[in-house]
C-alpha cells in the first residue's frame, strides 16, 4: 500500500493566486450583496485616478467626487427626485398598458389558429418598424407631450409581450386542453387554469424583454421630445456641456435598471419559470 | 416540391400584409384624413420612386447600414475574446459578472448625449453607441454562456489531453455559441433603436435622419416611407441573419430550450 502511495503524483501545487481565487469564488458565493458592490471599487478608483491624472481635459472627463456633489445638489434641489419619478412613472403607465393589451392578445393569437396566419405577420412587421422609429410621426400626432411618450413605451412593451405570449400558449401540450376539457372544464376555465399559467414564464420573459427595450425607448423620446425626466437631464446637460450631470444621469438610469432587472424581474421569471415551467418541459 | 412548398409560406406571409395596405388605402379614403396627418399609399409610393431616384434613399440606407456593420462588427470582435477570457475562471467571472450586467443594462441609447459630447455629432459617436450596444450585452453573455459549462466537461476534456487552444476551440466556444449568438441578437435590437434614435438627434444622413427632417416639413408620405424601410430592413436582418444562427447554433449543439 504504501508503495502505491509514493508512487502517486505529488498533489498539483496550488499556488498563492490559485487559493486567493478560491477563497474570492467561496466568499462571493456566500455574501452575493457585497460581492455585486465590490467590483465596482476597483473601477471608481481608477475612474478618480484617471480624472485626477489630467489625461482628459477635466470638463470632458470628472471625476467621482464631482458626480457625488452634483448628485448632493440636484437631491437637495429636488430636480433629481422629480425627473427620476417623471420617467419612473412614464415607464409604469406605460407598462401596464402595454401589459393589459399585449396579454389578450397574444392569448388570442396562441389559440385561434385564423387569428395566428392573419396577424402573426403583422405583429412580426410592425415588431420589427421599432419604437423610436415612431416618435416622428408620434410627435406630428400628438405634439411634443405625455401622450407621445406612453405611446411610444405601450408600442415598445406591447409587442415583446404578445410575441412571447403567443410563444407560450403554443408551448402548452394539447393534451393539458384535452385533459382539462374531458374533466368539463369551461373553455374560459381552460384559458384561465391551463393556458394563462402554462404560458405565465413566457409572459414573464416577454415583459422583462419588454421593458428592456421600453426603458430606453424612454430615454429616447425624453431626449427628443425634451420636457423632463432623466433622459432630458441628460441631453439638456449635454446642451450645456456639463458632463457631470451626463454621467450622473447615466449612474441613476444604470443603478435603477440593475436593481429592477435582477432584484425584481429576473426572480419573477426564474420564480414562475420553476413554478410552472415544468408543465411546459414534460415531453 | 420544397420550392412550392416555400412560396406558399411567403404567401401566407404576404398576404395579412397585403391585407393591411388594402385597410390602410380604404381607412383614409373613407375618412378622408388629412396628408399632413396620415398618407394615403399612393404617395407614399411616389416618394419612394423619388428617392430612389435622384438616390438619396439609398444614400441614408447605406449610411446606416454601413454604421451597424461596423459597429456591430467591432463590437462581437472586441466582446466575445474578452468574455471567453473572463469566463474560463470562476473567480474572475464571479468579479465581472456584476460590472458587465451593469453596462448591459446601461448599453446603447443611454450613452447617446456622452457619446455626442466625446466624439462629435456624427459618425463617430453614432457608431459608437451601436459599438457599446453591442459590445457589453455580446461580452455578458457570453461570459455567462461559458461559466454555464459544466466543470466536468473541462475536466474530461483537459484529462483526455486536450491543449488549452482545444480546449478553447472545442469545449469552451462551441458551449458558449448559444449564449453568445442570443447576445447578438439582443444586442443587435438595441444597436438598431440607438441608431435610429442616434441618427435623429446627431447627424445629417441615415434613415433616423430621413424621419426626423420630414417632420420639420410635415411630409408624412417620407416618414411612413421611412418607416416601412426600416421595418423591411430588420425584419430581413432578423430572419435571414440572426433566426437561422440562432437555431443552428441551438440545433448543432443540441442545447435544450423551452420552446
Amino acid at each position: 500500500m504504501s508503495t502505491v502511495a509514493a508512487a502517486a503524483p505529488a498533489p498539483l501545487a496550488v499556488s498563492p493566486w490559485q487559493r486567493l481565487l478560491g477563497v474570492y469564488v467561496r466568499w462571493s458565493s456566500r455574501n452575493p450583496w457585497l460581492a455585486t458592490v465590490l467590483p465596482f471599487v476597483p473601477v471608481i478608483v481608477a475612474w478618480a485616478a484617471i480624472a485626477k491624472s489630467g489625461l482628459f481635459p477635466p470638463v470632458f472627463f470628472p471625476g467621482p467626487v464631482e458626480v457625488i456633489q452634483k448628485f448632493g445638489t440636484l437631491m437637495a434641489n429636488g430636480i433629481l427626485p422629480a425627473y427620476l419619478e417623471d420617467s419612473v412613472v412614464r415607464l409604469a403607465a406605460g407598462t401596464a398598458v402595454g401589459m393589459a393589451l399585449g396579454i389578450p392578445l397574444g392569448l388570442l393569437v396562441g389559440m385561434s389558429d385564423r387569428a395566428h396566419r392573419m396577424l402573426w405577420p403583422v405583429l412580426l412587421f410592425f415588431q420589427a418598424i421599432g419604437d423610436i422609429a415612431w416618435l416622428p410621426i408620434l410627435l406630428i400626432w400628438f405634439g411634443f407631450g405625455l401622450t407621445t411618450m406612453i405611446f411610444v413605451i405601450v408600442y415598445t412593451v406591447l409587442f415583446p409581450v404578445v410575441l412571447n405570449t403567443v410563444l407560450g400558449v403554443r408551448s402548452v401540450p394539447i393534451e393539458l386542453h384535452r385533459a382539462a376539457f374531458s374533466l368539463g372544464a369551461s373553455k374560459a376555465r381552460i384559458v384561465w387554469e391551463v393556458v394563462l399559467p402554462g404560458a405565465l414564464p413566457n409572459i414573464m420573459t416577454g415583459l422583462r424583454n419588454g421593458l428592456g427595450f421600453g426603458w430606453r425607448a424612454l430615454i429616447a423620446a425624453e431626449i427628443i421630445v425634451g420636457t423632463s425626466g432623466i433622459g432630458f437631464l441628460m441631453f439638456d446637460a449635454r446642451r450645456a456641456g456639463s458632463v457631470v450631470e451626463i454621467l450622473l444621469g447615466m449612474i441613476v438610469l444604470g443603478v435603477l435598471w440593475y436593481v429592477v432587472d435582477s432584484w425584481v424581474l429576473a426572480p419573477i421569471e426564474r420564480a414562475t419559470g420553476e413554478r410552472w415551467g415544468l408543465v411546459t418541459r414534460k415531453d | 416540391m420544397i420550392r412550392r412548398a416555400r412560396l406558399t409560406a411567403a404567401a401566407a406571409f404576404v398576404l395579412p400584409l397585403l391585407a393591411l395596405l388594402a385597410i390602410w388605402e380604404a381607412v383614409v379614403r373613407a375618412f378622408d384624413v388629412s396628408p399632413r396627418v396620415f398618407p394615403s399609399l399612393e404617395p407614399v409610393l411616389e416618394a419612394g420612386a423619388a428617392a430612389i431616384a435622384d438616390g438619396s434613399l439609398i444614400r441614408h440606407i447605406a449610411a446606416s447600414l454601413g454604421r451597424i456593420a461596423l459597429g456591430t462588427a467591432v463590437g462581437i470582435a472586441l466582446a466575445v475574446p474578452l468574455g471567453v477570457a473572463m469566463g474560463t475562471n470562476r473567480a474572475v467571472s464571479a468579479f465581472f459578472t456584476p460590472l458587465l450586467r451593469f453596462f448591459s443594462v446601461l448599453a446603447g441609447i443611454a450613452w447617446i448625449p456622452i457619446a455626442t459630447l466625446w466624439f462629435g455629432y456624427g459618425f463617430g459617436a453614432i457608431t459608437f453607441v451601436i459599438f457599446n450596444a453591442v459590445f457589453f450585452v455580446v461580452a455578458y453573455n457570453t461570459l455567462l454562456g461559458v461559466t454555464g459549462i459544466a466543470m466536468p466537461l473541462r475536466h474530461a476534456a483537459a484529462s483526455l489531453g486536450a491543449s488549452r487552444w482545444q480546449l478553447l476551440t472545442e469545449v469552451l466556444l462551441p458551449g458558449a455559441l448559444p449564449n453568445i449568438v442570443t447576445g447578438i441578437r439582443t444586442g443587435l435590437g438595441f444597436a438598431w433603436r440607438g441608431l435610429i434614435a442616434a441618427e435623429m438627434i446627431a447627424t445629417n444622413v441615415g434613415l433616423g435622419y430621413m424621419l426626423f427632417v420630414a417632420r420639420d416639413f410635415y411630409r408624412t408620405e417620407v416618414i411612413v416611407l421611412g418607416m416601412i424601410v426600416i421595418g423591411v430592413l430588420w425584419l430581413l436582418i432578423d430572419r435571414l441573419l440572426l433566426a437561422p444562427l440562432e437555431r443552428a447554433t441551438i440545433e448543432r449543439w443540441g442545447m435544450v430550450r423551452a420552446a
